[in-house]
């Protein structure tokens, strides 16, 4: 009964806040200056061209209608045409779609793998040498421009170092389709040549998304280890004589890993803003990739089909970290 | 026979923003197998303190020892590594908050077997690896539903299955009290185990810890504000005063001839039929600055120049008072219990 | 209260990292070397490396960087500090209002920032930038109406919370108006929370602002945003390396000076979440005696 209550709690703010979100956009794109009208017909086009194109494209009627009609071609699943690719937007964001997830997938982990640990290190060893050290760089992986961080890696170990390859997903052939996924599908195809270069491709990339994600859930883990630490439950299990390593590494881990799942959204905020920035950076055949540019070319059925997109993930994404939540609390959702 | 805890002269106290605390003050203690001592005095006395002092779970890097000794089993719990292999075996312990005492996200048979895994009695004290044989494990199990059976807990397996939020503050102080006994402890320390609970549960619980220990020869050192509750289940009983011990007496003398000024008004505090309780003036003094002397001087009747000056020795045989001027006059000669 | 804050070592380095900025910022014609090579070519002198002629090596244009790097803490500090003023100048009374009163109109508010929230705020920010155009002033813009609903919601959950407290109730019984006790009894107790999240929120600002610079949102060249002139050393990479260094390193210091000063404003004005006192340690547990 509790999963259902959050399932239907989100799915019931699901559709207003997506409907909010295209309205706001929607009015966006149709105040501007630019005549999409014309960015479509072409420079060479001549007056009654452009009147053609915008009439077939439907910018001569009421704004309102402009509206439903766009909302009602979304609910059949119809996103409308890239002004630029000439492809239906909802097929443009599928195929790019893998890609981002790669990306993101891989810094989630990352950002995990090296932010709890050293989130309990710094919560058992508060006020140490190590934990001053961590504070001052998490601190400053939040306050670093990821797209500037993304160049300095660039030049170190692209350019000087020549060790990884500047941009792109992968070099030369890619593994067969199966998932979208280059590394999962060079591992299951046995494709060592596309799985070595899809690895070298998403080093960096990943580095620069996971930095911020990780330097929060290294703040994160350790102020919950911090504050589970010093509880009366810990207090009781010494007493009793538990071994301080099982302490840690299975109580106080657990209820720190709790508290910080309950932040993922967040987390995964960071991770998605990141994306449209690193993607651009290092060339990533993403969806952040290609929001920024069908922003950059006044592009706005892809605009307002990346936001929809962005919006229902981000809501999903919430959805999913309060059933996890509820999963990994026997508690239940609070 | 000899005692199973001894706390001779401990002085102890904590470093803090606002100064150095001097929270213990020279306190003494004793307690023999199988006997059920109560610690009373008011909040902020020093009890808690000195429970954790005994188990060993202070601060390490706030706390200062200015001297005395603890021993518990043999062991001396002040020196290196004090502790570690006692507490959970000979000495185990109940909390004061049976809410907050639970790790809320995993079972209460995951946090009991956990325990004895560990510090179960039929386990190697030589193994020091985390092996857990199959038979033991067993065996384990079995116990504990045994004990959850003897803390009269119905349905011992199903609560082994549930999360500590399923049960309610009565129930989890049971599974608490059993826990401390499962380990075959000689000492259960006791840190005031029902201020938590309904008035209507304290009683209850009172008299099964009061059982349980006494048909298996534990003894229990048994913190608490409540006359009333020491009166209930202890064979002795230790008054302290802020950070210091006031009186020591067996039950029946403590109750029926208290000869330390505090003791005696704080008989005279509790409600009693046909009068009307009597409060002491004046407040515990903060241990940042503990007057010197007996600390309880600012607020006796009886106190003079003496006790202003020198801190009175705990003297006596059998009944000890710490007191220049006991109430009932006559003391014996210098001796301890 | 200020002794505690001078004796937070890192919130002291986060206050002089943002004094400097100030300084620079206003002191720019007379600290610069080059204010002149803001606006003006030297072609024979581009692409130099740092070294007498200029301390942080010159642009593509023979533009001294340190200079425009002074230039450009103008238009940060300037940019971010309208920028976040307008979005507590619209979030606080959304929030207020809609954590006073209960019902629909409370409701529709709120879903209403929610939605603003529902995607990354630079994505956000760009799609407005890129709308409105190019230009310092709807760079603002952007930032103010994608930022405004995280004051709006820190205020609505700290009124709501605090609207049943009992010094509030009894505003509200002996006769006060709601504007009078939202203005005189709400807001003075939640203007902790409020400006520690406006420290952390500048330095949230000046990053997405220097990202819509970087993708070249912001105002047209040769204007010295640090975002874009890291954008335009792009293409000199490696060769000058040193012509995105300086910039970078602007905002870095510049955003890790605003987020220290939040985190050490957080210790001393929001006690709820205090990242406990710092060394001697015991704190409560000692002090208090041991009775908990």
């Amino acid at each position: 009964m509790v999963w259902l209550n959050i399932v239907l709690n989100r799915l019931v703010w699901l559709v207003p806040t997506l409907l909010g979100l295209l309205a706001i956009v929607f009015v966006l794109s149709r105040v501007v200056p630019i005549d999409p009208a014309r960015l479509a017909a072409g420079d060479n086009a001549s007056p009654e061209q452009v009147a053609a194109v915008r009439h077939s494209l439907g910018f001569d009627r009421p704004l309102p209608e402009q509206f439903l009609r766009y909302v009602a071609a979304v609910a059949r699943g119809d996103f409308g045409t890239s002004l630029f690719t000439q492809q239906p937007i909802a097929d443009d964001l599928a195929a790019r779609l893998p890609a981002t997830l790669e990306l993101t997938l891989v810094a989630i982990v990352l950002a995990a793998a090296i932010g709890i640990p050293l989130g309990v290190v710094c919560g058992l060893r508060r006020n140490s040498w190590l934990d001053h050290v961590l504070r001052v760089v998490t601190v400053s992986g939040l306050a670093v421009a990821s797209f500037w961080f993304a160049m300095q890696l660039q030049f170190l170990f692209s350019m000087k170092l020549a060790w990884l390859p500047l941009s792109g997903q992968i070099e030369g052939f890619p593994p067969e389709h199966v998932t979208g996924l280059m590394i999962v599908d060079a591992l299951l195809t046995g494709d060592t040549e596309a799985l070595r270069s899809a690895v070298r491709h998403i080093v960096l990339p990943a580095i620069t998304l996971a930095l911020p994600a990780a330097a929060t859930v290294v703040r994160f883990t350790r102020n919950g280890v911090i504050g589970v630490i010093s509880s009366p439950s810990v207090a009781y299990q010494t007493a009793m004589g538990y071994p301080r390593r099982l302490i840690v590494w299975k109580y106080v881990l657990r209820m720190a890993v709790t508290a910080t799942v309950t932040q993922l959204g967040l987390i995964f905020g960071i991770l998605l803003a990141g994306a449209v920035v690193v993607e651009t950076v290092f060339d990533w055949p993403g969806i952040g990739a290609y929001a920024v540019r069908s922003i950059l070319q006044s592009d706005y059925n892809a605009i307002m089909g990346f936001t929809l997109w962005a919006g229902a993930i981000f809501v999903a994404v919430n959805l999913l970290v309060d059933l996890l939540q509820a999963a990994i609390d026997p508690r239940g959702a609070r | 026979m000899s005692d199973i805890l001894t706390v001779a002269d401990l002085t102890l106290g904590f470093r803090t923003e606002a100064g150095p605390a001097r929270v213990l003050d020279r306190v003494r203690l004793s307690v023999r197998p199988g006997e059920i001592v109560g610690l009373v005095g008011e909040s902020g006395c020093g009890k808690t303190t000195l429970a954790r002092a005994i188990l060993g779970t202070l601060p390490a890097e706030a706390t200062q020892v200015g001297g005395g000794r603890i021993e518990l089993a043999g062991s001396d719990m002040l020196g290196p590594g004090g502790g570690r292999g006692v507490r959970g075996r000979a000495v185990t312990f109940i909390p004061q908050d049976p809410f907050a005492s639970f790790n809320p996200l995993f079972r209460i048979g995951t946090q009991i077997m956990d325990l004895m895994r560990w510090n179960s009695p039929r386990r190697d004290p030589a193994v020091r690896t985390g092996w857990y044989s199959p038979a033991r494990r067993r065996a384990d199990r079995a116990a504990a539903i045994a004990m959850l059976e003897a803390v009269q807990l119905p349905q011992p397996a199903r609560i082994l299955r549930k999360y500590p939020h399923e049960l309610s503050g009565g129930q989890r102080q049971r599974v608490m009290i059993a826990m401390a006994l499962l380990p075959e402890p000689r000492l259960v320390i006791a840190d005031e185990p029902t201020t938590a609970l309904d008035v209507t549960v304290q009683a209850q619980i009172l008299g099964l810890l009061r059982r349980l220990a006494v048909d298996r020869g534990v003894a229990v050192l048994f913190t608490t504000h409540d006359l009333g509750a020491a009166w209930e289940i202890c064979d002795r009983v230790v008054v302290m005063y802020a950070g210091q011990t006031a009186e020591i007496a067996p039950r029946e003398g403590f109750f029926a001839a208290p000869r330390h000024p505090y003791t005696h008004l704080l008989l005279r505090s509790l409600p009693e039929e046909g009068r009307d309780p009597v409060g002491i003036p004046g407040s515990v003094p903060s241990p940042l600055r503990p007057p010197p002397g007996c600390r309880f001087h600012p607020r006796c009747p009886r106190a003079s120049q003496v006790c202003t000056e020198q801190a009175p020795p705990l003297l006596g045989e059998g009944h000890l008072t710490a007191c220049h001027h006991p109430v009932g006059g006559a003391l014996g000669d210098t001796l301890d219990g | 209260m200020l002794r505690r804050f001078a004796r937070d070592r890192a919130a002291m380095l986060g206050a002089v990292l943002i004094g400097l900025l100030v300084l620079a910022a206003v002191f720019a014609p007379w600290l610069a070397p080059h204010p002149e090579d803001v606006w003006q070519f030297h072609t024979p002198r581009r692409l130099l490396p740092p070294g007498p002629g200029g301390l942080f090596g010159t642009d593509r244009m023979g533009g001294d960087v340190f200079s425009r790097i002074l230039f450009g803490a103008r238009i940060t500090l300037s940019l971010s500090v309208i920028a976040v003023g307008s979005a507590v100048l619209i979030g606080v009374p959304v929030g207020l209002v809609a954590g006073y009163f209960r019902g629909w109109f409370s409701d529709l508010l709120m879903r209403f920032a929610e939605i603003f929230l529902a995607v990354p705020q630079i994505v956000l920010a760009i799609a407005i930038a890129q709308t409105l155009g190019p230009s310092i002033q709807n760079v603002i813009l952007a930032l103010s109406i994608t930022y405004w609903p995280f004051w709006a919601r820190l205020v609505y959950a700290e009124t709501r919370s605090l609207r049943n407290e009992v010094f509030i109730e009894s505003a509200v019984a002996l006769g006060a108006s709601p504007l009078r006790v939202m203005v005189l009894h709400v807001l003075p107790n939640i203007a902790s929370p409020i400006i520690v999240r406006t420290s952390i929120g500048m330095g949230a600002t000046i990053l997405t602002a220097a990202t819509l610079g970087f993708l070249g949102l912001g105002a047209p060249p040769p204007t010295p945003e640090w975002g874009r002139m890291i954008a335009e050393s792009r293409e000199y990479l490696p060769d000058a390396w040193w012509y995105a260094l300086a910039p970078g390193m602007a905002i870095f210091l510049t955003v890790l000076g605003f987020n220290l000063l939040g985190d050490g404003l957080r210790d001393i004005l929001d006690p709820r979440t205090r990242r406990s006192a710092g060394q001697g340690g015991g704190g409560g547990g000692g002090g208090g005696g041991g009775d908990e």
